[in-house]
């Protein structure tokens, strides 16, 4: 449903047509403020606000803004007067390739509903549907052969020595894409294909059942903008696994929501595995509220209105 | 005179503020303030200010630092001298405003809570200081006129951390240790790091003449409050009214008044405050004007180099005759080769950023401390105020000469390719000849051309190419350059005077006067690097009417300087300290790994640059 005071238009399948489309719209009607959503559109974005004398806001997200691209993207993000990025290390990958003033970029975290963020674990949770003798590692993220990063591959590596410690472990993998087979073939070359379970994709709504019939979270990515998998998993009471080399530092609170480990280290991954596995208190994570969105509604309003004030013309 | 930091954890995802990360950056400060130290941390945990003190105005502990107001809802930390705050002070009080201490600090807090803002314009002296508003809850930074004190922050999105020094700021641990490539062209470029740059991407030099706020959102693009450019170009619009023009007869009188008020104004302390004194014009004319001003008792540090000894590259014997001149209590301190290998690595620790220079500071540093100095008059920024350096005279003919070839397209560049494939040092000639067209049109270029230690097309001699393409595309030198001619002054000597006092003086001059000082727990002021003095001097240097030059500084003298020092012509300070740096390095990167620094013809400071970069 479209929140109020919001029109959506109607999508366009052509680009050409969806380009036009927008441009027309910026012929036709006057604008405060541009916000562009993504960087591959912050050209046109850039364009429409060029025209209009209007300020640009642009957000950025993960692996798309971390290197330099195409010029058109430098001089959109160089013209920008406010970028919000999902994470400090989008930020500070962004300022590593523009020359955007540091002190334009700011930070936008994604946020999880205030029913989730509040969310208490049960102290009798008791993982339904779940049997403690069997051990279950959960990883929830598309499986495409352009997102290898977010680490599948590294668990499935690391399952021998995690059976060897915490026999009858299994490796959930929750989540579809075309780089199953590979990761399905790297699971019988291991040996390890009796442990992994390949689920397929499951609804946003079914999610909690799994979280609940698993012990912990992990993806050890190295190209996570943010990860907001993690505090859902986390919010749902599981520990969280993840890497310190992206914008997962960021969704674990530097260590206080969850494990940062160095993804490309086996045997962190094995060591922080096999901790959660055989810890059979999941500890609560009151720093998780810190991503409720009334906190990050809060900040939207508070650079709005700043952002308004300093480009006011 | 003290180190200064602090940590505010303004995002609402930021974890708070770890105190052991407070005092780590702390106490890595702690020759910048052997006297006291201090630490400070909100109730919340959010924000915390840490400082090091070297005591100099009020000498009781009533005036440690952080100091709070008396309310607890402003809390500063702060580096550096008020020299009008006496004056301010009576203001104050005068206004109804209560005072717990005799300090320069309480009137950074009280000043801000009637001016917020504002208060920079009232300020005389030289500071870096940041002050907590608990009630907006937003940090306010600022950094004096010339950004004779340093500050350096680092803002990584959730949490930002402020210090004097960058090695401090990497020393608490949280700061990312990514380089700048920005830093590191300019570095080779000018021999030292241009503002607002470092050598590390995440670290950033708050800007001389500017503040910053920082409030929950984030930090604000920093806000200039004073250029030089602008003192010259406002200069300049006001006497475009005849009647304003100073005359020539009164020149004399009306600089040695305003230059006896600034050595009046930096002699404020509660300890003794003595000088570095040379054979120059500017040390020797400021030592004449430290006794004009009334002080009785002056302590002069003449540095003396073994080698020299004797020959005519001493400055002792005319600084001794100097000191007799002015019946000072003179010390001369002599280096030796021993002495200077011994504490190459105690200074490449000291060292903040890179740079090529700082060395004799350093030394007559340490020997004003060895004699009981606790603070210093040094002559620092004559060449600049009153034109002393060649760049006065060369740029502005260069300028002219070279605007025309300049102006034809691709010219600049052709003759610059055609040129450097004859590998004109071969030949005696400097590598910079070959960009004379490409550069010398404009003050900027012609400025690089002057000051440039490497040129851009060198880079990659000493870097990585990827890394001098990256480090000049982020810098934009001549853009850099430019932006301190902003509002652009109309005469060349204001231009060139702009260009010198907000680059070289800046980055170079003062960066090493202060780590180089600080490091022995010394405070150097520096009486004709002054915001009022250069207002108060400028319609005389841009005006023409009177030539400029050291001479206008020797004529204001009362009593006058002795003829072997005015007569002596202009040499610069001289060392033998290249040649030391010829016989090795210690333990840096030796410049022989590099071809183009190992051929005979190349000039020391370049091997120098390249083997302080290892460190």
């Amino acid at each position: 449903m479209t929140p109020e005071k919001i029109t959506q238009l109607q999508p366009r399948s052509d680009r050409a047509l969806w380009i036009s489309h927008s441009l027309a719209l910026a012929m036709r009607r006057s604008f405060d403020v541009i916000f562009c959503g993504h960087l591959n559109t912050a050209p046109l974005a850039c364009a429409i606000a060029h025209a209009q004398r209007k300020p640009l806001w642009l957000q950025v997200h993960g692996i798309e803004a971390w290197d330099e691209t195409r010029i058109t993207h430098r001089r959109s993000v160089a013209a920008s007067h406010l970028i919000t990025s999902v994470s400090r290390y989008t930020r500070k990958r962004l300022l590593g390739w523009s020359t955007i003033h540091p002190e334009r970029v700011h930070v936008l975290p994604n946020a999880i509903p205030e029913s989730v963020s509040s969310l208490r674990i049960p102290s009798t949770r008791l993982r339904q549907g779940a049997n403690n003798d069997k051990k279950a590692i959960l990883t929830v993220g598309r499986l495409n052969t352009a997102e290898r990063y977010k680490g599948h591959d590294r668990i499935i590596a690391a399952m021998p020595k995690v059976l060897s410690k915490v026999p009858g472990t299994t490796y959930r993998i929750i989540g579809e894409g075309d780089d199953r087979a590979r990761l399905m073939t790297l699971a019988q070359n291991i040996g390890v294909h009796e442990s992994i379970e390949f689920v397929g994709h499951v609804p946003q709504h079914e999610l909690q059942n799994h979280y609940a019939r698993a012990h912990v979270f992990a993806m050890p990515s190295t190209g996570e903008g943010f990860g907001i998998v993690f505090l859902e998993a986390a919010a749902a009471g599981l520990p969280v696994i993840g890497g310190n080399l992206d914008g997962s530092v960021d969704a674990l609170a530097e260590g206080r929501i969850g494990r940062l480990i160095n993804p490309n280290n086996q045997g962190d991954l094995v060591a922080a595995l096999v901790d959660a596995l055989t810890d059979m208190q999941p500890k609560p994570s009151p720093d998780l509220n810190r991503f409720a969105f009334a906190n990050f509604a809060r900040h939207v309003d508070g650079l709005l209105l700043k952002f308004s004030t300093n480009t006011a013309r | 005179m003290c180190g200064i930091n602090g940590i505010f954890a303004y995002h609402y995802a930021a974890n708070p503020i770890d105190r052991n990360e407070l005092e780590q950056t702390r106490d890595y400060m702690a020759a910048r303030g052997p006297d006291g130290a201090g630490v400070w941390i909100a109730d919340d945990g959010r924000v915390g200010f840490g400082h090091r003190r070297l005591s100099i105005i009020d000498l009781s502990g009533a005036a440690g630092q952080p100091m709070m107001s008396e309310d607890g809802s402003l809390v500063v930390t702060f580096n550096g001298e008020i020299y009008n705050y006496r004056e301010l002070r009576n203001q104050l009080e005068a206004r109804g405003r209560i005072f717990r201490t005799q300090s320069d600090t309480e009137i950074l807090l009280q000043l801000y809570a009637e001016k917020g803002a504002d208060m920079l314009g009232d300020l005389k002296g030289m500071f870096a200081f940041v002050i907590w508003d608990a009630k907006r809850k937003k940090l306010f930074l600022a950094r004096d006129p010339y950004g004779i004190k340093p500050l350096y922050y680092a803002n990584d999105g959730w949490t930002i951390r402020f210090a004097s020094q960058v090695k401090a700021l990497l020393a608490g641990g949280g700061v990312s240790r990514e380089p700048e490539p920005a830093g590191w062209a300019g570095y080779y470029l000018l021999g030292s790091v241009p503002e607002p740059f470092t050598t590390y991407l995440q670290i950033r030099s708050l800007p001389a003449g500017h503040s910053m706020i920082v409030t929950e959102l984030g930090p604000t693009v920093p806000k200039k409050y004073f250029s030089v450019a602008q003192t010259y170009a406002e200069t300049e619009s006001r006497l475009a009214k005849p009647s304003l023009i100073p005359t020539s007869k009164t020149t004399n009188e009306s600089l040695g008044d305003a230059l006896r008020q600034s050595v009046r104004r930096h002699l404020v302390a509660d300890v003794p405050v003595g000088a570095f004194l040379s054979a120059g014009i500017d040390s020797t004319a400021l030592v004449g004007l430290m006794r004009e001003a009334g002080q009785a008792d002056i302590q002069t540090v003449t540095l003396s180099f073994g080698e020299f000894v004797g020959g005519v590259d001493d400055e002792a014997p005319i600084a001794n005759a100097v000191a007799r001149h002015y019946q000072t209590h003179h010390t001369t301190r002599v280096v030796c080769e021993k002495e200077f290998r011994h504490d190459l690595p105690l200074i490449m620790d000291a060292m903040d950023q890179p740079t090529i220079d700082g060395l004799n500071t350093w030394f007559v540093s340490k020997a004003a401390r060895e004699i009981g100095l606790k603070v210093a008059i040094s002559g620092l920024g004559g060449d600049e105020l009153f034109g002393g350096y060649p760049s006065f005279t060369s740029l502005p003919r260069w300028v002219n000469w070279l605007k025309a070839p300049a102006s034809v397209p691709f010219l600049g560049k052709a003759t610059r390719r055609a040129l450097s494939s004859m590998d004109l040092p071969k030949f005696g000639i400097n590598s910079k000849f070959s960009a004379a067209i490409e550069f010398g049109g404009s003050y900027a270029g012609a400025y690089l051309l002057r000051r440039g230690l490497f040129m851009p097309w060198e880079l990659g001699q000493v870097m990585s190419h990827d890394m001098a393409r990256d480090g000049l595309s982020r810098l934009a030198p001549l853009e850099l350059i430019d932006a301190e001619l902003h509002p652009r002054p109309r005469s060349s000597f204001a231009k060139v005077a702009a260009l010198e006092s907000s680059l070289y003086m800046r980055n170079q001059l003062l960066r090493d006067t202060d780590w180089a000082s600080m490091a022995h727990g010394l405070e150097v002021r520096v009486p004709l690097v002054d915001s009022q003095l250069l207002a108060d001097i400028a319609p005389w240097t841009v005006l023409g009417s009177a030539k400029p030059g050291k001479a206008l500084l020797a004529n204001c003298l009362k009593h006058p300087l002795p003829k072997a020092v005015t007569s002596r012509a202009k040499t610069g300070f001289k060392t033998p300290i290249s040649r030391w740096l010829q016989n090795g390095v210690g333990r840096l990167r030796p410049y022989s790994d590099v071809p183009q620094l190992a051929a005979p013809h190349c000039a020391w400071s370049r091997r120098w640059a390249y083997s302080v970069a290892s460190v």
